[in-house]
């Protein structure tokens, strides 16, 4: 226990520390940016940043992920802080962190193995699209002079670690922040700049309690965010997780991370930031730079808000079209391309679900619905597909003028129209038998299915004789307890 | 319960391991299997601090890292393999029971804890690797697996010679008859002169089992000489077994609970610190 404290907090120092520098760096354009998307003052997604990535680190299940304000959570919150302002947004805060710690609770993590890798695809992609969009307004109804400097930034970003040696040491996305606000400065643009865009921090986050009626209305306008929020942010915290598991090769503990979530999103609400989660991109970065262990993301939210503490004259004069084109750059980064590419290797069905969820995504701006409609979606097919598996075959009649049917294959409510469609009634028999040994029966539906067929035959003057029911309707309760024991699931699966 | 599993980790102490290996696999007549566990080394990346993400960021960089951990889980693999075969070397041709080699990746104490149904004894150095030249430090795994085993386990230190008698410390309660009872039936120790030694501890009922606990020693078969030392327990025992040339310590593992351990210190760590004779934690 203790030894694995020591692993997770002090097991990669040095690197955990230069890692968490570049994370701060990073964080400080994104937390402004994704303020400006949910529309309160960049110093809400600053001090939730803060707030989250210091308790993160601490009560997290991911070590090495970077939790912070997000994206995709600022795209929840818009309406409700458009309508309600920002007190409703920290309550929202607190209810979503409260949700959360339930969740995880409840051992709800696990749920995330119903979520195909499609959807968490079109995921991905839909909140890489939405950050994009956001940006969109900084562009529109410009100067010339705002295209340039965006341009340029992304010029710095993407080319700048090309120069050898300092190129692979100093972060290119802070080269571009300082070189663009130096030019901005300098000639004395008239561009926006985020002092433009509301308060900035000058001082640590302090304990406040959101100012709003503790009514069962507040409730009412709140709950729906909180849930919208919970959800988003532990299915982007659970995504990422998975993301960094693969990139390090070891696991994490999916109801500590939403617990975690929990937690860190109630510290945010209580001290005036908004809610947030794990972050793609910005975990990625981390991997990237060597940060592997606890340290890394606490560093990242200690040296964030230390820097923004001091240097806050100086954030102020950042203008709009250097952290656009880091947003950008973020999108790209977030956006997987590999979906584009494998479109066409991958089967039908699998790309209707992932363009599917990015669709609904991007029209209602909800990262939530989207992944229920892909969820959904992915169900659907796959029943489809295993409804298929099933086939009635039919015996020639033997001498005594008797019909034999051989059920094969998975009979549920996907199939058993199928089902009843593959006897033939019309046929003038005095028996009928049929043989169930090879099927199996999962829900009600298959069960009222044989029924149907049982009555039809009798309305036609048949005897029906079934056999293997027994063995046949096993799988239909719902509780089979074999799935560890691989006799039982042969003996089930094999035919009896 | 039947094979005889040895820890090969590439340190100092490797040929006294496999000695002791060799002596016991002799003695209990059972299979040695050779054991060297691959670490996982925490990977750092592709160690850029250019912080910016391009297209495919994230395939590339799982590509990248995946490709790094390729080169050096082979080396280590490699290097692990020639270890082995230099350990199964040294058992000689004349040696009668199977010598088997095993590599695997992971944690070397959780590989020996999924081991543990088919292990009859477990042999390890007395230093691990990553203490280089400091042989009073305890290889930084054995605590832990001294806690999470229930296989008794032979300490080898920096040279094996088969023992001419051994030494039990002995102090009357449960865990102690354990230990006797696994003396006797093991049949490791079988025939080895004993020492069985007691040190005075103001409690009389306990002091009186010393002599039941030689009797029944002596009954099974061994010779038997039976001493109750006054003094601090450690000092005490290191002092007997200097002035009577004991060979081999056996003891039982931690006779306090955790929680006082954490406070107290055990004896069995101490002993392990200072030993510098094999020694077999007796489960």
């Amino acid at each position: 226990m203790l030894t694995t404290l020591k692993a997770e907090w002090f097991g990669n120092i040095r690197a955990d520390i230069l890692a968490g520098l570049v994370v701060a760096l990073a964080l400080i354009p994104e937390a402004i940016a994704f303020s400006i998307i949910a529309g309160v003052d960049p110093r809400v997604g600053l001090y939730a940043s803060f707030c989250i990535a210091v308790v993160i680190a601490f009560v997290g299940g991911r070590p090495g992920m970077i939790s912070a304000a997000t994206g995709a959570m600022a795209l929840v919150m818009v309406t409700l802080v458009k309508e309600h302002g920002l007190d409703y947004l920290l309550a929202a805060t607190l209810l979503t962190g409260v949700l959360q710690i339930i969740a995880g609770a409840l051992r709800l993590g696990e749920l995330m193995r119903f979520v195909s890798r499609s959807v968490v695809t079109g995921f991905v992609n839909a909140l890489a699209i939405l950050i994009f969009m956001a940006q969109l307004p900084e562009l529109t109804n410009v100067t010339w002079h705002v295209y340039a400097m965006t341009g340029a930034g992304l010029g710095i970003i993407y080319l700048f670690p090309r120069i050898p040696v300092i190129g692979r040491n100093i972060p290119s996305p802070l080269v571009c922040i300082i070189i663009m606000t130096a030019i901005s400065m300098l000639l004395g643009l008239d561009i926006r700049t985020v002092g433009d865009m509301g308060d900035l921090p000058d001082t640590l986050p302090v304990f406040l309690l959101p100012d709003i009626p503790l009514t069962l209305e507040t409730l009412w306008i709140i709950a729906p965010y909180s849930l919208g929020l919970a959800v988003v942010g532990l299915l982007e915290s659970l995504m990422t997780a998975t993301i960094v598991d693969d990139l390090t090769d070891t696991s994490s503990d999916r109801n500590r991370e939403c617990k975690g979530q929990g937690v860190a999103n109630v510290v945010a609400g209580l001290f005036g930031g908004m809610a947030g989660c794990a972050m793609i991109g910005q975990s990625i970065i981390n991997v990237k730079s060597g940060g592997r262990g606890r340290l890394s993301t606490f560093t990242a939210g200690a040296v964030l808000i230390v820097m923004v503490v001091f240097l806050d004259d100086w954030l102020r004069q950042i203008p709009m079209a250097a952290l656009v084109a880091v947003m950008i750059m973020v999108s790209i980064g977030t956006f997987s391309w590999a979906s584009i590419r494998d479109l066409r290797r991958n089967p039908l069905s699998s790309n209707i679900v992932m363009v599917v969820t990015v669709g609904v995504v991007v029209a209602t701006h909800n990262l939530a619905i989207g992944v229920f409609v892909g969820v959904l979606l992915a169900s659907l097919f796959f029943a489809h597909k295993i409804g298929r598996f099933m086939v009635v075959k039919v015996d020639e009649l033997d001498g005594e003028g008797c019909r034999r049917y051989r059920v094969v294959g998975q009979v549920f409510f996907a199939s058993s129209e199928q089902f009843v469609a593959a006897f033939d009634f019309r046929e003038a028999v005095e028996r009928v038998v049929i043989d169930l040994s090879q099927a199996h029966f999962w829900d009600l539906t298959s069960v009222a299915a044989l029924d149907k067929v049982v009555i039809k035959f009798r309305r036609e003057g048949a005897d029906v004789d079934i056999r293997g029911m027994n063995e046949a309707t096993e799988t239909v309760v719902d509780k089979f307890g074999i799935h560890n024991d691989p006799d039982e699931v042969e003996k089930l699966m094999g035919g009896h | 319960m039947d094979t005889i599993f040895a820890c090969i980790d590439g340190s100092t102490v490797n040929n006294a391991v496999c000695d002791a290996a060799r002596w016991a696999s002799a003695r209990l007549a059972k299979p040695v299997t050779l054991l060297h566990t691959l670490e996982k080394q925490a990977q750092h990346g592709a160690d850029t601090l250019s912080g910016n993400i391009g297209l495919g960021a994230q395939s590339e960089l799982l590509e990248q890292m995946a490709q790094l951990d390729q080169e050096r889980a082979r080396l280590a693999m490699q290097y692990g393999k020639a270890l082995l075969e230099t350990a199964v070397a040294r058992f000689g041709d004349d040696h009668s029971e199977p010598v088997n080699s095993l590599l695997r990746h992971g944690d070397f104490v959780e590989t020996l804890v999924e081991l543990e149904s088919q292990a009859r004894l477990m042999v390890v150095g007395k230093v691990g690797l990553d203490h280089g030249g400091q042989f009073s430090a305890v290889g930084s795994h054995i605590e832990t697996l001294l806690r999470q085993v229930h296989t008794s386990v032979l300490i080898a230190n920096q040279l094996f010679q088969p023992p001419q008698n051994f030494m039990l410390a002995y102090d009357g309660r449960d865990t102690a008859d354990r230990s006797l009872a696994r003396i006797i039936d093991g049949g490791l120790l079988a025939g080895l002169p004993c020492h069985l030694v007691m040190v005075k501890s103001g409690d009389s009922a306990r002091e009186e089992k010393l002599q039941a606990a030689e009797h029944r020693l002596t009954e099974a078969g061994f010779e038997v000489t039976s001493a109750l030392l006054e003094g601090p327990i450690f000092e005490s025992l290191q002092s007997y077994q200097q002035a009577h040339e004991v060979s081999m310590l056996v003891m039982g593992a931690f006779a306090h609970s955790k929680v006082r351990q954490l406070f107290l210190g055990s004896n069995t760590i101490r002993m392990l610190e200072n030993a510098t004779l094999p020694l077999i934690v007796l489960r």
